[in-house]
């Protein structure tokens, strides 16, 4: 039987655009503060969990080793986990079961992101989440897969881009409070999201989280522990996670089905049978403003396509009947990623404590939920934390935390003269083998036919193909060629690079569904006006030259409106 | 299962890179370090009393007990030769003109070893347990970087 375990302390520094820190100096000043603030020397932690998103970030391999003295793991159990986006909530998750099992009675768990080191732009460090073969030599950024869902999901469900403004408008307004706040403002509106830059339409410049350095820690006891600590801990009620396909052109962009299933494994292990009743406060990942919404109904608070109302009637205010980012979210307080995932584990802390200050969400909440999600797109973490046995009875007396806040801001002058600062790259090369299935995907090309592999155990035809089939774990059975033609799932028009430099003329990213199989790829649609694009257009590829073809994604120049529709 | 590959040529593969590059703050404790280094040519580390060890370079916290600290103790010049290792090869397996030789250092007062090169061994093979010093540039040389530091040579006798 797992024991009982609660969250005891939390501590931050300030998310800023460049910090002068180190990552491991970011990282002690969030684990000193949380230690602070339970009143725990470091000599009474058990065992250290770390993360930090990619270490293409810092340029740094083995991060983790990397920062663990930041985070008190000498001379200690250790790990650094990492599931992209959704590591700073997994941390929480692992520092769970450290405790729950027995294992530890008292565990640090810290999360660090340090994105400005990375140049020209931070966005390189993600080039490779793209398959190497299918994807990258289309040129994808990734504005794009972001700029995709949110076509579909609005779409799909009829949503005003108004309506998704209010979630960035919230979120900045609630950051306004919040001592640690890179980008909280007071005043921002609806009309000032709505002319923000478009980057890749639908998605412009507000409804992004900004690149921001920053660490979180916590610190999580057993029921022993943690009644020794503090009168007032949080506990972890639940916890959950799950993971889609990895082949995220063949997955459901409407309706985040991975957090969906989180959320069931962790409010079942909670007792939470009806969310929407017994759920008072949320801290969905908010990255992306639409991500919000989609995140809120993923974890069953909303039904499919209602979140944007909620926002928009205010439902999700502090003082609405679900506050959700009370915190300020991601878009306001910033997004150092794996440490803002982090960071809505601790505002859960400190609103469940009543110790939120300026932030505190009205009456006395009892249960809230936070979530991240990450990997490629397709990883949902999720925590349901409450606190049981009356009201806090701390609230009064604490500032309002993070009760320091550690952090020092360069601006960009600084940040380029620094003394001492050393400029370097990694300079590694890299070969891909096309491998089995995606070589014969890439012969098929060269022909001018798109093959798909049959699987007849599920009755699916797989593309991309794959020499075994990921829900059936067994080898596919045949190749099986397939049209030519699709329909347009989503798309997007893109107006920047990768390194947010305009471009000349917008990109047309598509996820095309390919006739004749229940899959399909991201490619790009040409000899068609941006105005003129529509989701279920139907599309047909457009070959180069025999000559010109090489086995290669880019074999198909791009599709185009079918000319028999 | 796979076939043993006869022909490497043949198979089908993309090349691609890490089109990123990356720039490094020296942080509270390093900036610390390098502007003593850099102005006034000595190697500063951090003392933590608690745990009776004096780090260096300097550095912002210790990593013991997690105290705060200061770049509050100069060390060296002087030191002992923890270790060494000769270098023969370049990065790419590729044989070096000139062997580097690397050596692990204890400054005088510090607990912590530094790594840098060692200058002018001279004809008597290095031995561990040696007194060696500091070499730095000239200060109108110096910018604030460890290369600020040229490398440790054997101490005079």
């Amino acid at each position: 039987m797992a024991r009982r375990v609660a969250v005891v302390g939390a501590g931050m520094t300030r998310f800023v655009r460049r910090a002068q820190e180190t990552g491991k100096e970011l990282a002690w000043e969030a684990s000193r503060e949380a230690l602070a603030s339970c009143e725990l020397p470091l000599d009474r932690i058990d065992a250290v969990c770390l993360t930090s998103a990619p270490d293409a970030f810092d340029g740094v391999h083995m991060k983790g080793e990397y920062l663990s003295d930041g985070a008190g793991a000498f001379g200690r159990p250790f790990i650094r986990t990492y599931v992209g986006g959704g590591s700073g909530v997994f941390t929480a998750i692992q520092a769970y079961y450290t405790v729950a099992s027995g294992m530890a009675d008292i565990v640090l768990a810290v999360a660090e992101e340090k994105m400005s080191s990375t140049q020209p732009h931070p966005q390189g460090a993600f080039l490779t989440i793209f398959d190497n073969i299918l994807e990258r030599p289309l040129g994808p950024n990734l504005l794009w897969i972001f700029a995709l869902e949110m076509n579909r999901y609005m779409t799909v469900h009829g949503i005003d881009k108004r309506d998704i403004a209010a979630v960035a408008v919230k979120n900045k307004r609630n950051a306004a409070d919040h001592p640690a706040a890179l980008l909280g403002q007071a005043d921002v509106t609806i009309e000032d999201v709505l002319a923000s830059e478009t980057l890749a339409w639908p998605v412009q410049r507000l409804d992004v989280s900004p690149i921001s350095d920053g660490a979180v820690a916590i610190v999580v006891a057993s029921e022993e522990a943690a009644k020794q600590i503090t009168s007032d801990p949080v506990w972890i009620q639940g916890v959950g996670w799950n993971l889609d396909t990895a082949y995220w052109t063949n997955r459901d962009l409407v309706f985040p089905e991975y957090v969906a299933n989180a959320a069931r494994m962790a409010y079942g292990m909670a007792g939470v049978t009806e969310p929407r009743k017994q759920i008072h406060l949320a801290e969905p990942y908010d990255p992306f403003d639409y991500k919000e919404l989609h995140h809120l109904e993923g974890l069953l608070l909303f039904d499919k396509g209602k979140a944007p109302e909620a926002a928009r009637d205010g439902v999700l205010d502090r003082k609405g009947d679900l506050p959700s980012c009370p915190s300020g979210g991601l878009l306001g307080v910033g997004n150092p990623i794996a440490a803002a995932g982090l960071m809505k584990i601790a505002e859960l802390f400190w609103q469940l404590r009543g110790e939120a200050g300026a932030r505190q969400v009205p009456g006395t909440p009892e249960r809230g939920v936070a979530q991240a999600w990450g990997d490629l797109m397709q990883v949902g973490t999720v925590v349901v934390m409450g606190r049981e046995g009356g009201p806090p009875t701390t609230a009064t007396q604490l500032e309002t935390p993070p009760a320091a806040t550690p952090g020092q801001s360069l601006s960009d002058a600084e940040f380029r003269s620094a003394a001492g600062a050393v400029d370097d790259g990694i300079g590694a090369r890299y070969a891909w083998d096309a491998g089995v299935a995606i070589g014969g995907f890439l012969d098929g090309l060269r022909e001018g036919r798109i093959m798909a592999r049959e699987c007849r155990g599920c009755d699916r035809v797989l593309v991309p193909p794959r020499m075994f089939c990921e829900r059936c774990f067994r080898g596919t059975d045949a190749w099986k060629q397939v049209e030519n033609t699709g329909v347009v799932q989503t798309f997007s028009i893109c107006n920047v690079s990768w390194d947010m430099q305009p471009l000349d003329e917008p990109e047309l990213p598509a996820v095309i569904s390919i006739d004749g199989s229940d899959g399909g790829f991201l490619h790009t649609l040409g000899e068609v006006k941006p105005d003129d694009v529509t989701i279920g257009m139907a599309v047909e590829a457009v070959w180069k030259p025999v000559g010109e073809r090489t086995g290669s994604i880019l074999d198909i120049a791009h599709f185009r409106p079918r000319k028999d529709a | 299962m796979l076939e043993k590959i006869a022909r490497p040529d043949q198979i089908r593969r993309w090349e691609g890179d890490f089109p990123v590059r990356h720039r490094y703050t020296p942080g509270v404790g390093g900036e610390a370090f390098f502007t003593a280094l850099k102005e006034r040519g000595v190697l500063l580390g951090s003392r933590c009393e608690s745990c009776a060890y004096t780090y260096v370079p300097a550095r912002l916290f210790c990593e013991r007990c997690f105290a705060e600290l200061s770049a509050d103790t100069e060390v060296g010049p002087g030191g002992e030769l923890v270790s060494f290792t000769i270098v023969f090869q370049g990065i790419e397996g590729e044989p070096l003109d000139q062997p580097e030789m690397l050596g692990a250092v204890r400054l005088d007062g510090a607990d912590a070893v530094l790594i840098h090169r060692v200058l002018e061994p001279g004809d008597e093979p290095l031995e561990i347990g040696e007194r060696v010093e500091l070499v730095l540039k000239g200060e109108n040389q110096r910018t604030g970087s460890i290369l600020d530091i040229e490398g440790f040579r054997v101490a005079e006798a």
